[in-house]
């Protein structure tokens, strides 16, 4: 009987103190430089978020969800916000749903510059780390001009929005995209043409459109596949405004793998991603209405709220992000808040994804979803 | 009864008068050992210091000048321009607020590490975790002997100096395996195998590529073939040997494109994770020199070593030219993705070790059928 080579497994954690494991912690089963098993464990990062939503009054939810992931502040406040305006039945200014809408995209911009640094810091190339980083100064920026932070920005609240745009604030986003649009060709030659960026990434973490959405996942990485899901288009939220915009779903179609995407075809995708977003804000800027940003009475009407369930959901730039929100009859509180983060799904994909990949691929298949621990460990 | 008592008075003046003499003997004594050691001394130390005043000039040499604190100072520069250079890429400022220009940045940095505190992992063999990074930084500092600065600002010259440097440089690699396995860390003992891995393949492009200036100056010495290239350098008769000699030299390192060794977001910091304190700086300072004495190799073997503008001194234009490497070696380091273990291995013998002995079997045939190379090159 020949001797099983599985029987000779070295088993190693990848996390919670590794450099590149900020806050997680997978158990790796190696044979010589192969990977035979990957074990993602949450946990390490949990803040108890849906616990600490139901101390919190309607109002003050929100920076909750932006805690769980800075890069998508905007886009991640919004599931809260949307399931408080469905129960209070609170209707949006129209200035504000174009606002709302112009700021989550930039958010999208600046969560994709800040990944593209991530996935090449993995790969050992830290120029292209800091070059986008750069880029996403101008973001924060305007962010910090808007609200005052740059990270965790409470910019919307039920009802319309806690800030209003002025022409600085225009001035500044104009820049950001300006520069974003200067460098982004360079940035696409020094991944996308770069040889040894191909040969790290063609071909790894390789999966079919139909496992992924076994796997539940969305955003980026199904698109990659060439199925064009995205909520913006499916179901538009009459509280946003991507209806006043000419837009098509991103989506790559791989000549060589159809129905498939890798590692390299997901990074072409945020490219695409990135376009997308910019093309919908250069739209949007000239259409802003003037009028309010929020319903006077919207205040009053969220302090208390009436008996109700409600599920708000946004596309985020990891992929769908939404809340299920209940409430009891003249509540202050909600009495549940279901987070349903994205990356919880892509984390686990590692788990078939992951085995027979070589060691040093774990962390490019790993970055290549873009997962963020906030959103698995709420 | 007063008989008894006056003899025995008597013993006591007789052992009285003894004593002075008893005291001066004594005295004798000491005062002849310490002539005899004083006069051994003399003559120990005349002998020591004829020796140094008969070789003042070769002692200079291997402290001073091209010796142990000219090589550490470069030292301690080249981490500098490294540092400083990776963060102009990066668009950063890299180190600025200790001194001008952040130049007292390192001596900061190593005060702040070496008065760290040294944490041993329990299942590390300490003897040789204390010992192994000494070690290194000594057989990456000890070839920088064999290195002609000049023809006369040269430590040791031996007929085969070029091999002997090899031999010190292929202990490299077995050091890092040996600090990865007493580590008693997985991630230090995957990382001391693929330094080890990456050394293997990348000696042989390496040492192939070194043959083709050793042919053509005709010596092994590494002064013999810096004189040879006193009419032409042999970057213009090998240029795809000084390709591959730049690149297996980079492997060799490890460091940015090849980095897989210590890869920090795979294997932490791979074999040197579990080193901390002072332990760590030795073996940081290890891959700096060892990038040092590959750029001060390439000079020699390809751009001439210390020939260059005639009106200057040879140490200089080896210096400059020194210099150009090292911008070299940072610039190539600091513009790539990470390759993978497989990748490199895959790599060297495919493309570096055939084109490494391409080149040379060309410059053969040249020198062969070219009629005036040959004179070229001996200086006719």
């Amino acid at each position: 009987m020949t001797p099983d080579i599985l029987d000779e497994t070295v088993e190693v954690w990848f996390g919670p103190q590794h450099v590149s494991a900020h806050g997680w912690a997978t158990k790796l089963k190696l044979v010589g430089d192969f990977i035979v098993e990957c074990d993602p464990h949450a946990g390490y990062f949990h803040r108890s978020a849906e616990k600490c939503l139901e101390y919190r009054n309607f109002r003050q939810g929100s920076p909750i969800l932006e805690r769980l992931c800075m890069l998508e502040a905007f886009l991640a406040e919004y599931p809260y916000i949307s399931a408080v305006e469905q129960i209070a039945g609170l209707v949006v200014p129209e200035r504000a749903k174009v606002l709302r809408t112009i700021m989550m995209e930039a958010s999208r911009i600046h969560s994709y510059q800040f990944w593209w640094g991530q996935l090449s810091a993995e790969m050992g190339f830290f120029a292209m780390t800091l070059w986008p980083w750069v880029d996403r100064e101008f973001f924060l920026d305007t962010f910090e001009e808007l609200t005052g932070v740059r990270h965790s920005p409470h910019f919307s609240t039920p009802g319309g929005l806690r800030f209003d745009f002025t022409e600085k604030v225009l001035a500044k986003l104009e820049k950001a995209i300006q520069v974003l649009e200067y460098n982004m060709p360079k940035f696409e030659d020094m991944l996308m043409k770069s040889p040894l960026f191909r040969m790290r990434t063609e071909g790894v973490g390789q999966y079919s459109a139909k496992e992924a959405l076994r796997w539940g996942l969305s955003g980026p990485n199904i698109k990659a596949c060439g199925i064009p899901m995205d909520l913006r288009k499916d179901q538009p939220d009459p509280n946003l405004a991507y209806d006043m915009v000419d837009w098509e779903v991103p989506i790559l179609e791989h000549p060589d793998h159809p129905g498939e995407s890798d590692a390299y075809d997901r990074m072409v995708q945020r490219f695409n991603e990135v376009k997308t977003s910019v093309d919908i804000i250069k739209q949007l800027i000239p259409q802003i209405p003037d009028g309010p940003i929020i319903d006077p009475k919207a205040r009053a009407k969220a302090n208390r709220l009436p008996e109700g369930e409600a599920y708000g959901r946004v596309e985020g730039a990891r992929g769908i992000t939404s809340l299920w929100l209940k409430t009891l009859e003249k509540a202050q509180t909600p009495y549940r808040a279901k987070i349903r983060g994205p990356c919880f799904h892509s984390y686990y994909a590692l788990k078939h994804l992951v085995p027979s990949a070589r060691f040093a691929d774990f962390i490019v298949i790993f970055g290549s979803l873009d997962p963020y621990p906030g959103w698995w460990d709420r | 009864m007063t008989g008894g008592a006056v003899l025995q008075f008597e013993w006591f003046v007789d052992w009285l008068r003894g004593l002075p003499q008893w005291v001066f003997n004594i005295i004798e004594v000491i005062r002849g050992i310490i002539y005899g050691i004083y006069d051994w001394l003399w003559v120990v130390i005349n002998l020591l210091w004829t020796l140094v005043i008969d070789n003042i000039f070769f002692l200079f040499k291997a402290v001073i000048f091209p010796g142990l604190i000219f090589v550490v100072m470069g030292l301690i520069f080249f981490v500098w321009f490294t540092r400083k250079l990776w963060g102009r890429i990066q668009m950063r400022r890299g180190p600025m607020h200790m001194g001008k220009y952040g130049g007292v940045q390192l001596f900061a940095d190593a005060i702040k590490l070496i008065s760290k505190e040294i944490i041993i992992p329990d299942k590390a063999h300490r003897w040789a975790y204390r010992f192994l990074p000494s070690l290194l930084l000594v057989v990456v500092l000890v070839p920088f002997a064999f290195i002609p600065w000049d023809t006369v600002w040269f430590i040791a010259d031996l007929s085969v100096s070029l091999v002997l440097v090899f031999a010190f440089l292929a202990a490299v690699p077995v050091i890092a395996l040996l600090a990865g396995w007493i580590s008693g860390s997985k991630y230090s003992l995957i990382g001391g195998f693929r330094a080890a891995n990456n050394q293997f393949a990348a000696e042989i492009p390496m040492i192939m590529s070194s043959v083709g200036p050793a042919m053509l100056a005709g010596s092994l010495s590494i002064m013999g073939i810096a004189l040879a290239q006193s009419s032409v350098w042999f970057i213009f008769l090998l240029p795809i040997n000084f390709a591959t000699f730049l690149t297996a030299s980079i492997i060799s390192v490890g460091v940015f494109p090849f980095d897989a060794p210590v890869a920090d977001s795979e294997i932490i910091f791979g074999w040197r994770t579990e080193f901390s304190g002072v332990y760590f700086t030795l073996t940081y300072f290890a891959e700096f020199a060892e990038q040092m004495l590959y750029s001060a190799l390439m000079v020699t073997f390809f751009f001439g070593g210390f020939y260059g503008v005639p009106w200057l001194p040879g140490a200089v234009n080896f210096i400059i030219k020194f210099l150009i490497m090292l911008f070299v070696f940072v610039t190539v380091s600091s513009s790539f993705h990470r390759l993978r273990q497989d990748q490199i291995v895959r790599y060297c013998w495919k493309y570096l070790l055939p084109l490494s002995m391409l080149n040379v079997i060309i410059a053969m045939l040249a020198i062969v059928y070219v009629p005036g190379l040959a004179l070229l090159l001996v200086g006719g």
